[in-house]
């Protein structure tokens, strides 16, 4: 399907020159080469499906919201059919900025240069001084609009791609769908934003944070080890003695997909013997799910999850659910459990984009999620616990955020980017017994095979074109 | 409008009439609790800040959106928001700081100056509560960059009279930017 393209940089190197399959190592230089960043555009963003935002941030006919597909700029617009369109913010007339608001209502996006005007679904609606054809006399009118993404929504979540005529959006998630079906089509009610997301700027390559998001488990360990010293996850001195090691929070599952979508499925057992104080393998997934029902679920929602789900997905939910994980090329989810001092567990539920602003920055943005039918106190309980933890003043994500700008700019010595970054932690066990979903599936510690599908996926469209 | 049960309770106007004028005792009060708190933060005495913060504190940074000028009234979003913490996590955040040996994103502490300025000092319907609207332009450094990280902003704080001295009871901290220019906000506004 695809054609070979291998390219050849400026000093002789290829793309495969970055990349050992053998060994799985890359070379370090892939982190900060403003060659490849400008490739990455054109051969991911520009081709790949993109995450852009969630339907209920315009709610309204006329909503809109302004979005990035990679380094370009889009208008993500409800029409007067309620309709979700996703189109270029570039002017066709002079290239100006169409829409310069983060978000607003109107049917009638003007570009402020010369008043050309479209709609929300990106069609020209005209320019001034019709008589005087202002519009000119070359192109028809109906190709002067906006340019125009296909877009797909799945679970009220927008993505968009460029690629009009290339795989819908569910051959791209693949063997991952079974598993996002269990974060975000739970309810009949559906998934909403508690707010707009949240905006940071970073001085780092956009693939540091998504390689980390394509579950790298291994980081937890010492990045985060604060959360066992005195956060969430620290024991109780008294009954299960010191200490900060947070390695029994990381066992459980991992799924990776060949288009490089990553999941880790940790193990809820430790947290239902807390709760109930009785052996997991003796509760049915139905009794589980009611001690501990999934982030922004209350005991009373768990018969709709029965219902809306088949056994070996209400197995999955109740046993090791994905709760970190990222889909390629620049999306990151958490829907996570979080211990209360109080001995309840709160749940998180987060999306994040890292935004490619240049080989040298990113854009971190994070949606914080609940389902609609949450109760509204739950709702406000998790929203807080996910500013308090994740995003711009997280307290676990600020230590990810601060590593990323290191790893950039020593990615630029003419030493340091020839050497590897190794990916050879491997799962050489497969599925444990009884594992329900497809995919690719590595059981017990945290381990690499995500990381590098994520790597194997980035080179194989750095090196094709349709 | 009817308030959004995820927002946090409204802070007290600030009423022109209600203004206490600059240079009398309330107001040099205010002004050094300012100075004095900056300083804290400035030199790292967390916990010294922490003596100076009421129970029922809420510690709030809005996200800011860029709308129209007839829309200025939804550039500030208050569900969502860049931090929203109570005394419990901003004690969780001390300790992270001063009790762990792994708290890397200040560790090393970025080298910050909280400068505050134009301070306006306004009574309030409550007798031993006075809010304070202050600018605050606050400069970052980390590691060896050359470049501060710069968040310009502006307070609106209640600070409480007790026996024990004054106490900060509640903060809201509005940013200029709609995409923040500083990878977190490990570091206290
Ligand atoms: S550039 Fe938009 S109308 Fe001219
Ligand atoms: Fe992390």
């Amino acid at each position: 399907m695809h054609q070979h393209a291998e390219t050849t940089l400026r000093d002789g190197t290829t793309i495969s020159d970055l990349i050992n399959h053998e060994t799985r190592e890359v070379k370090v230089r892939a982190l900060s080469d403003p060659e490849l960043y400008e490739l990455e555009m054109e051969r991911i963003f520009a081709k790949t499906w993109i995450f852009l935002g969630h339907e209920t941030e315009i709610p309204n006919k006329g909503d809109f919201v302004t979005r990035d597909m990679g380094s370009d700029a889009v208008i993500v617009a409800r029409d007067r059919d309620n309709e979700i369109h996703v189109s270029l913010n570039v002017c066709p007339h002079r290239a100006m900025r169409v829409q310069t608001h983060d978000a607003g209502n109107t049917n009638v996006h003007m570009c402020i240069y010369h008043g050309w005007a479209f709609k929300p679904n990106g069609d020209f609606i005209g320019a001034p001084i019709e008589k005087e054809c202002m519009h000119g006399k070359m192109t028809p009118k109906d190709q002067l609009g906006l340019k125009k993404a296909r877009v797909a929504l799945y679970g009220g979540l927008i993505f968009a791609t460029w690629n009009i005529d290339g795989p819908s959006l569910e051959e791209f998630f693949g063997d991952a769908k079974y598993y996002f079906d269990t974060l975000f089509l739970r309810t009949k009610g559906g998934l909403e934003v508690l707010g707009p997301p949240q905006r940071f700027r970073i001085n780092a390559n956009w693939k540091t944070a998504c390689e980390q998001s394509a579950a790298d488990g291994f980081h937890t360990l010492t990045l985060h080890r604060w959360l066992g010293e005195v956060g969430p996850y620290a024991k109780k001195p008294d009954a299960e003695g010191k200490g900060a090691d947070l390695s029994p929070e990381m066992y459980g599952s991992e799924v990776w997909t060949d288009h490089g979508h990553a999941l880790r499925c940790i193990e809820l057992d430790r947290k239902i013997v807390r709760l109930t104080g009785k052996d997991p393998a003796e509760l049915t997934p139905a009794e589980k799910l009611t001690v501990l029902p999934p982030p922004g679920i209350t005991p009373a929602m768990v018969p709709e999850l029965l219902e809306r789900f088949d056994d070996g997905q209400l197995k999955l939910m109740s046993w090791r659910p994905p709760q970190v994980g990222g889909f390629f090329p620049n999306g990151l989810f958490e829907f996570i459990y979080l211990p209360q001092p109080d001995g309840t567990i709160i749940g998180a539920c987060a999306l994040h984009a890292y935004i490619p602003k240049g080989p040298d920055k990113l854009e971190f943005m994070n949606w914080i999620f609940a389902e609609k039918d949450t109760p509204p106190e739950l709702k406000a309980r998790m929203l807080r616990q996910s500013v308090q933890m994740l995003g711009t003043s997280g307290m676990v994500e600020m230590e990810d955020s601060d590593t990323w700008p290191h790893q950039t700019e020593v990615a630029k010595g003419a030493m340091s980017k020839t050497i590897t970054m190794k990916y050879q932690a491997l799962f050489e066990n497969g599925a444990p017994e009884g594992w329900p979903g497809p995919g690719h599936v590595g059981d017990g510690f945290t381990k690499d095979d995500t990381q590098w599908a994520w790597w194997k996926y980035w080179h194989e469209l750095m090196t094709s074109e349709k | 409008m009817e308030k959004n049960p995820l927002e946090p309770r409204p802070l007290p106007p600030s009423l022109r009439a209600n203004r206490v004028p600059v240079g009398s005792p309330l107001y040099n009060d205010m002004v050094e609790f300012m100075y004095d708190e900056a300083e804290l933060f400035d030199t790292l005495r967390l916990r010294d800040w922490i003596a100076m913060v009421a129970k029922d504190i809420e510690y709030t940074v809005p996200l800011r959106h860029t709308r129209a000028t007839r829309d200025q009234d939804k550039s500030v979003v208050r569900t969502v928001q860049h931090m929203y913490d109570d005394y419990r996590s901003i004690m969780l955040r001390v300790m992270r700081v001063m009790d762990t040996r792994s708290a890397w994103g200040e560790d090393p502490p970025s080298r910050t100056k909280h400068m505050v300025s134009n301070i306006r000092v306004y009574r309030t319907d409550k007798e031993d509560e006075f809010k304070v609207h202050s600018y605050l332009l606050m400069t970052r450094n980390r590691f060896d960059h050359d470049k501060f990280d710069l968040i310009p902003c502006e307070r609106h704080d209640v600070i409480r009279k007790t026996e024990s001295g004054y106490q900060l009871a509640r903060r809201e901290v509005i940013i200029d930017q709609a995409v923040l220019g500083t990878p977190n906000l490990g570091i206290f506004l």
